[in-house]
C-alpha cells in the first residue's frame, strides 16, 4: 500500500492534468481488512471537491472516430463521460459507444496479468519476465520474419510502433480493419486526389447516399449527426436538405432518408450513370459521351428503381445545388465495388459538387503521427505470409482476426504456423486465446496516448488521452509504455532519457511546441494546457481539390444473374455498436435495442416479408442460412427495409471468447463470408457472398422493445410526421 | 379521500400545477424534442444507463418486458401497405412525460409519486410500497418496476463495474418504481449553484444527460419560467400551451403550419414534453 505522503507527491507530478487521483476510495482494496487507509478529506488536493464530480478531458478510443470527450470523476472513480465542445469533430456529443467507454474500462472481464501458454492454459508471469521472453525469442529471427497486426493506429503509439520495426529490421506492419471503407478512400484518392475528402452536409441542399451510413457506423457519425442537424434545419440559408438514401438493407440512415429506395444489390453504380445520363436527358451539360449506354429502361431494369423515381431523382439534384452524393460501404461491398465507387464519384464531379461540399480537409502536417487506416487487404497479406511460414513472430494489438476473418481464410490454421505469437490485449478473445503470450493492456481511460483521427472536420487537431483515474490493476500496462520498453531492448541509447511514456510524451509536445502553436509560452504552462484541453489544434493551409472530371473508364458488370443454388445474396450489416465485434462484451450496447428491429442480445435474420411468405418464415423460425463455406443458424425477422432479394445478418455476434456478456450470445456471420475480393484494390468483398435460407422447424420468441402490433402506431398520433409543403419552418426557434 | 370528493373536484385535483392563477413560480421543467433532427441512435438511452444507474437485465428478463431504459428509441412503420417503407421509419424516444396532471400520481395508495413545485413528477423510492398502480395507470409506458434486486443479481454489477455507480443517484431494490426523473440530480446541484449566487439557473447551465448526449441536439430542456429559454421559446412558437388541451395546430390542423404538438393530448395529463413531427420532403 502506497503510504498517504508519497501518493500525495505523486498527485503533483501527474494530477494537475490528467490523473484526477483521489486520495482515498479509489475502491480496489477494501477498508475492512485493513488494506486501504482512509484519508480525511480535511486537507484534499487543489482540484478535489469531496462529493463533486470534476471533469478531466481526453479522447474517446472506442472507434478510429476521435471524439473528444470529458470524464466525470469523482473521489478518484471515473462516472460518466460527456462530449467536448472544444472539438470541431463531435462539439460536445458523444454516441451510445463512446456512453459506453466506461463499460470497456470497469469490465469484469480485463485481463488483469501477463499470461504465458502452457498446453491449454494461461500461467501468469511478471513484467520484466514477458519482456526477456520477447528480447530472446526474438534472437536469431530476420526482421522481415516479424510482423506487427494492428487495427488503425495513429499519433505518438504509431511512431513507437513503427520505430520498433525499424529497430527489429522490420517494415512489417499490417493494419487491419474488418469494417472500413478502404475501397471508397482508393476510389476518392483517384477522384479527388485524397482519401478522404471532407463532406459538408450543412452546405448541401440534396444529400444522396449510397448505402453510406453516415449517421450510425460509417467514418465519424457523431460528426456526420452534428452535420446532418444543421442539414435538416429549416432556417439555413439553403433551407431543410433532403437526404435520399440508395440501399438493399436499410441502415440508420436510410430509415431517416425523405425517400428511401431498395435497390437490386450491386448495381448502384449502374443508378448513379443512369442519373448521369438522366441529367443529361433534362438539359445538363455531361462531358464527353460519359453513361451514354445507361438509358432511363435499362437503368431501371436493372436496378430496379422505376423510371419514374429515377427521373424525379434527377430533376431534384439539377434543381437543388449544391448537392452532395457519398459511397457508402453497401456501395463498395462487390467485386466491382471500385468501380462502384467510381460511378458515384463521377457524379459528384458532374454535379459540380466537388469543392463545394466535397472539400479539401484538414491535414495534420506531421507524417509520423498520421494515421495508418486498417483495412481488409492488410490481414489476407498476412495471412498468406503465414501461410508460407514467413512469419517467426506474430505481436497483435487491437485486432482479433481470429473472429472477424472469414473461414475461408483459414487463418486459425495459419495461425498455428506461427512460432511466437504475441497479443496484447483487454480480453481474453479469440485471437488472444491462440497467442503464446498475453501481455494486459490499460483501458483506454487509463493510459496516456496521442491520436490523429482519420476524418478531421474545419481544423486539423492531434487528440490527447489521458488517465482518468488510478489504474484498477497493477498488473497491466499501457500500449506506449509497453513499446518504450520494448524499444529500449533494441535502442537504450535513443530511448533511455525517457522514463516512461508519459515523459516521452511530455517531452515530444514540448519539443515541438512552437509548431503546436505554443509559441512564447512557458513549457509548464503550454503542457498543462494541452492536457487540460484535451486536443491540440493546428493551424494548417487548405490544399485544393481536384475537381476535374475524370471520366475513367467504369465497366460495371450486369446484374447478377439468378442462382438457384443461393438465390439470395448475403448483406452483413455493420452496427452502430458492436462494429466488428470489438465492444460484444459491453453489455449496455448488448441490451440497448438495435434501432431498426428493436432486438437485443443476440443475432437475427432480415428477411423481407414477401421473401419470407414464399418460403413460409414466419417470425421467430429458426432458419439455416447456408453460403458455400458454412452455415449459421438465427432466428427470422420480417422486415420491410430490405431488398426482396437480399437478407441482412448484423455483425458483432457470436463469440466463442471474449467475455461473460459476449460468450455464447448470437452467430458470427463472418465466418460464412465466400473470399471474394474487389478486383481494383484486392479487398474483401463484403456483400458479395449468396447464400440459401432455410427453415430449421424450431421456432422461438425474439426478445426484442417492438411491442405486440408491431411497430404500428394504430391510428394514434404517437410519432407524427408533415409532408414539408404543410409545415413553415422558416419561423422556427 | 372520498371516490365522490375526488370525481367531483377532478379538475382542482389535476390542476394543481399549471392553471392561470397558481403559475409556477421559479421554475418550470420542460423538454422538446424535434423528430425531424432524431435520427433513432439510441445514444440518449445509453447515457441514461450511465446517468442513471440502470440495470442491465439481460436477455431473458427483457424477453418479460423487465428492461429498465428509462427513455428507449420507439420504432414506427407506415401502415400503408406498400413494399417497402420508402420513407424511412418513425422514430419517437418516449421517456416520463412529466406530466402537469399525471395520470400515476391519482392512483399511489401511498403518495410516492407526486408533484415537486418545479413542475416535475418525482417518484420517492422509500415511500414506494411497490403497488404498480401508478405503472398500470401511465398511458406512456414509462414506468419501470424492479422485480428483482439488481444490485445483488448476477452480473449486473458485478465487480469492478459497481464503480461506475452515479453516487448521485440512488441505487434502486426489489420491490420499487422508476422512472425518468429529468435528471433531478443534475437539476437539484444547479438550483443549488445558483441559489448560492442568489439567482436562478440560466438557460443551458443544465443539461439532462440525454440531451448532453444527443448527437443532432434534438432535445432542448430547460425552464419554462424563464423567457430567455430555448424550450420555452420554441413551445411559444409553436403555440404549445402547458395548461391547454388543445392546441393552436389541434384547432386548424392544415392552415397552423406548425409541428409542435403532445402525445395523446386528448388524454388531458397535460405533459411537460413538446415533440416537433417529422417532416419529410413533397418534391421527392
Amino acid at each position: 500500500m502506497i503510504d498517504n505522503f508519497d501518493r500525495r507527491d505523486f498527485l503533483k507530478v501527474l494530477g494537475w492534468g490528467g490523473a484526477a487521483v483521489a486520495l482515498s476510495g479509489c475502491g480496489n482494496t477494501s477498508v475492512e481488512d485493513g488494506r486501504e487507509i482512509v484519508t480525511s478529506y480535511s486537507e484534499p488536493a487543489e482540484y478535489v471537491i469531496p462529493s463533486i464530480g470534476v471533469y478531466f478531458n481526453s479522447t474517446c478510443a472506442q472507434c478510429d472516430a476521435g471524439c473528444s470527450i470529458m470524464g466525470r470523476v469523482r473521489e478518484g472513480r471515473v462516472l460518466k463521460l460527456e462530449g467536448n465542445p472544444d472539438s470541431s469533430i463531435n462539439r460536445g456529443k458523444t454516441c451510445g459507444l463512446g456512453q459506453a467507454g466506461v463499460q470497456a474500462h470497469y469490465n469484469p472481464d480485463r485481463i488483469r496479468e501477463p499470461l504465458l501458454r502452457s498446453g491449454d492454459k494461461g500461467e501468469a508471469i511478471t513484467w520484466d519476465k514477458a519482456l526477456e521472453l520477447i528480447n530472446s525469442k526474438l534472437a536469431g529471427v530476420k526482421g522481415e520474419e516479424v510482423a506487427f497486426l494492428t487495427g488503425g493506429t495513429s499519433g505518438h503509439i504509431n511512431v513507437l510502433l513503427k520505430n520498433y520495426l525499424a529497430a527489429l529490421g522490420s517494415s512489417n506492419h499490417y493494419a487491419y480493419d474488418a469494417v472500413s471503407p478502404s475501397v471508397v478512400r482508393a476510389a476518392n484518392k483517384k477522384a479527388y486526389g485524397v482519401e478522404m475528402p471532407r463532406l459538408r452536409l450543412d452546405k448541401a441542399k440534396v444529400v444522396l447516399s449510397f448505402g453510406a451510413d453516415f449517421l450510425g457506423a460509417w467514418v465519424s457519425p457523431v460528426h456526420f449527426s452534428q452535420q446532418y442537424a444543421q442539414f435538416r434545419k429549416g432556417t439555413r440559408p439553403e433551407g431543410r436538405g433532403v437526404l435520399v438514401q440508395v440501399e438493399s438493407k436499410m441502415t440508420l440512415t436510410g430509415a431517416n432518408a425523405d425517400r428511401w429506395l431498395a435497390i437490386r444489390p450491386g448495381t448502384e453504380g449502374i443508378l448513379a450513370l443512369g442519373l448521369i445520363h438522366a441529367l443529361g436527358a433534362a438539359g445538363m451539360k455531361i462531358p464527353g459521351g460519359i453513361a451514354q449506354d445507361y438509358s432511363l429502361e435499362r437503368v431501371s431494369k436493372d436496378t430496379g428503381i422505376s423510371a419514374e423515381q429515377i427521373t424525379k431523382l434527377a430533376a431534384l439534384l439539377k434543381e437543388r445545388t449544391p448537392s452532395l452524393v457519398i459511397a457508402g460501404s453497401a456501395a463498395e461491398g462487390y467485386a466491382h465495388g471500385t468501380q462502384n465507387a467510381a460511378a458515384i464519384a463521377l457524379l459528384n464531379q458532374v454535379l459540380g459538387n466537388v469543392g463545394k461540399t466535397v472539400q479539401f480537409p484538414a491535414v495534420v502536417p506531421f507524417p509520423q503521427v498520421l494515421p495508418t487506416v486498417g483495412n481488409r487487404y492488410a490481414l489476407q497479406a498476412l495471412n498468406d505470409e503465414m501461410a508460407q511460414g514467413k512469419v517467426k513472430v506474430l505481436f497483435n494489438y487491437g485486432a482479433n482476426p481470429v473472429y472477424s476473418a472469414p473461414a475461408a481464410m483459414k487463418l486459425k490454421e495459419n495461425l498455428g504456423k506461427v512460432p511466437f505469437k504475441v497479443a496484447f490485449a483487454h480480453y481474453m478473445d479469440e485471437t488472444a486465446l491462440q497467442a503464446d503470450l498475453v501481455l494486459p493492456l490499460d483501458s483506454a481511460l487509463e493510459d496516456w496516448a496521442t491520436s490523429v483521427p482519420e476524418y478531421m472536420a474545419e481544423e486539423a487537431q492531434i487528440n490527447i488521452q489521458q488517465p482518468l483515474m488510478e489504474k484498477l490493476y497493477p498488473g497491466t500496462r499501457g500500449m506506449g509504455d509497453i513499446l518504450l520498453a520494448l524499444l529500449k531492448q533494441r535502442r537504450a541509447d535513443e530511448y533511455k532519457g525517457y522514463e516512461d511514456f508519459y515523459s516521452y510524451l511530455h517531452s515530444a509536445v514540448l519539443q515541438n511546441k512552437v509548431a503546436l502553436g505554443g509559441t512564447g509560452k512557458d513549457d509548464d504552462a503550454f503542457w498543462t494546457a494541452t492536457l487540460s484541453k484535451g486536443l491540440l489544434k493546428l493551424p494548417c493551409d487548405a490544399g485544393k481539390i481536384s475537381d476535374k472530371i475524370t471520366p475513367t473508364a467504369i465497366a460495371l458488370p450486369a446484374p447478377f444473374a439468378a442462382d438457384d443454388a443461393y438465390p439470395l445474396q448475403l448483406i452483413p450489416a455493420v452496427s452502430a455498436s458492436l462494429r466488428d465485434g470489438r465492444h460484444a462484451n459491453l453489455p449496455w450496447l448488448q441490451e440497448s435495442p438495435d434501432p431498426l428491429t428493436t432486438i437485443v442480445w443476440d443475432s437475427w435474420v432480415e428477411i423481407h416479408p414477401k421473401t419470407a411468405a414464399r418460403l413460409g418464415i414466419v417470425e421467430g423460425d429458426i432458419v439455416e442460412v447456408t453460403a458455400k463455406n458454412g452455415s449459421i443458424k438465427a432466428q427470422a425477422y420480417l422486415f420491410p427495409g430490405i431488398h426482396p432479394d437480399a437478407v441482412s445478418v448484423p455483425l458483432g455476434n457470436g463469440h466463442e471468447a471474449m467475455g461473460r456478456y459476449a460468450k455464447g450470445v448470437g452467430v458470427n456471420v463472418f465466418n460464412i463470408l465466400d473470399a471474394v475480393f474487389d478486383k481494383g484494390t484486392g479487398e474483401l468483398a463484403m456483400h458479395e457472398t449468396r447464400v440459401k435460407v432455410s427453415k430449421t422447424g424450431k421456432r422461438v420468441v425474439i426478445v426484442k422493445d417492438e411491442g405486440s402490433a408491431g411497430g404500428q402506431q394504430m391510428g394514434r398520433k404517437i410519432a407524427a410526421r408533415v409532408t414539408s409543403d404543410k409545415v413553415d419552418l422558416s419561423g422556427e426557434v | 379521500m372520498s371516490v365522490t370528493n375526488l370525481l367531483e373536484n377532478w379538475s382542482q385535483f389535476r390542476h394543481k400545477h399549471p392553471v392561470g392563477d397558481q403559475p409556477h413560480e421559479e421554475y418550470k421543467w420542460a423538454m422538446s424534442i424535434d423528430l425531424d433532427a432524431c435520427t433513432g441512435c439510441n445514444a440518449c438511452s445509453v447515457a441514461c444507463y450511465a446517468e442513471n444507474n440502470l440495470p442491465v437485465v439481460g436477455k431473458e428478463k427483457y424477453s418479460h418486458g423487465f428492461a429498465h431504459h428509462w427513455i428507449r428509441v420507439e420504432r414506427y412503420w407506415d401502415a400503408d401497405g406498400r413494399d417497402f417503407p420508402d420513407q424511412g421509419a418513425q422514430f419517437l424516444p418516449m421517456m416520463c412525460q412529466q406530466c402537469e396532471a399525471a395520470p400515476c400520481e391519482t392512483v399511489c395508495p401511498v403518495g410516492a409519486t407526486n408533484h415537486t413545485a418545479d413542475g416535475l413528477n418525482s417518484q420517492v423510492y422509500n415511500r414506494c410500497i411497490g403497488s404498480r398502480y401508478c405503472e398500470a395507470n401511465c398511458p406512456y409506458k414509462v414506468r419501470y418496476f424492479n422485480w428483482y434486486d439488481y444490485p445483488t443479481t448476477d452480473n449486473v454489477w458485478p465487480e469492478p463495474m459497481n464503480q461506475q455507480l452515479n453516487p448521485d443517484v440512488t441505487v434502486r431494490g426489489k420491490g420499487v418504481m422508476e422512472k425518468c426523473t429529468f435528471c433531478v440530480q443534475r437539476l437539484t446541484a444547479a438550483k443549488s449553484n445558483a441559489r448560492t449566487e442568489g439567482r436562478t439557473v440560466r438557460d443551458g447551465e443544465v443539461q439532462t444527460a440525454c440531451q448532453q448526449a444527443c448527437p443532432t441536439n434534438a432535445i432542448s430542456f430547460g425552464n419554462l419560467v424563464d423567457p430567455e429559454a430555448m424550450v420555452g421559446k420554441q413551445w411559444m412558437q409553436q403555440q404549445v400551451q402547458l395548461d391547454k388541451d388543445k392546441q393552436a395546430k389541434d384547432a386548424e390542423e392544415a392552415a397552423s403550419k406548425l409541428r409542435g404538438y403532445r402525445i395523446l393530448e386528448e388524454l388531458r395529463a397535460y405533459p411537460s414534453v413538446m415533440y416537433l413531427e417529422r417532416v419529410r420532403e413533397s418534391a421527392i
